[in-house]
């Protein structure tokens, strides 16, 4: 999971290497998303999401496409 | 994961925000009294279980996400010390664990030109015109999450 400056550096990025597309969001979206997904992290009652849990972040944060599906 | 196991991990945690690193299974061993090998044990499972990340053939701690301990193009300064985070997201997730303000210092991955984000109460406030690509879908993070 990378930063890229563009949409043009995107397209580079990704034609240089030969990787196929896969998500792009905005790097606002990315911290939004991150703040939700490890704002638990060091609690002291922490333990393991359960797949649904996760899933149901990602959907919150509007991320529904097949390629934020977890299973 | 059992009672043991989430012990390990809470120490494991606390050690990397107390001293900016994790700790080896010696140390941990000895801070729980235990065998070293209980605790390799330990660790082994938790990183089964995807609450750790060890290096390759090693109980050495790779990523105690979403702080990272091998070198990457990713440092976060916040709650006073210099984090390296493994990806764009970890990165980002660091202020939000530790729930502080930020400053990440990173690299466009296409030209390596620096960039630089923060964050302020939760809010990106430098850097919200950057991009996050992930080559991965999700059900595939784990399949090899260093790539990932």
């Amino acid at each position: 999971m990378v930063y890229l400056r563009s949409e043009e550096h995107l397209e580079r990025w990704l034609a240089d290497g030969g990787w196929e597309p896969g998500a792009t969001i905005t790097a606002a979206q990315m911290n939004e998303l991150a703040r939700v997904w490890w704002w638990t992290r060091l609690d002291p009652g922490w333990r393991v999401r359960t797949v649904d849990e996760s899933q149901s972040i990602l959907d919150a944060l509007g991320l529904t496409d097949p390629f934020w599906a977890l299973t | 994961m059992d009672a043991f196991d989430l012990d390990i991990r809470r120490h494991v945690y606390f050690s990397v925000v107390a001293n900016g690193r994790p700790p080896t299974t010696t140390e941990t061993a000895a801070a729980f009294d235990r065998p070293g090998a209980d605790i390799a044990a330990a660790y082994r499972r938790l990183h089964d279980a995807h609450a750790l990340v060890l290096f390759p053939d090693s109980t050495d701690i790779w990523m105690a996400n979403p702080f990272c301990f091998a070198l990457t193009p990713h440092r976060v300064e916040a709650a006073g010390r210099t984090w390296t985070g493994s990806c764009a997201w970890d990165a980002l997730g660091i202020p939000g664990a530790l729930h502080a303000d930020g400053r990440i210092q990173s690299e466009c991955a296409c030209c390596n030109e620096r960039v630089v984000l923060r964050v302020q109460d939760g809010v990106l406030v430098d850097g919200d015109d950057l991009l996050v690509h992930i080559l991965v879908p999700a059900r595939r993070w784990w399949d090899d999450i260093g790539f990932t």
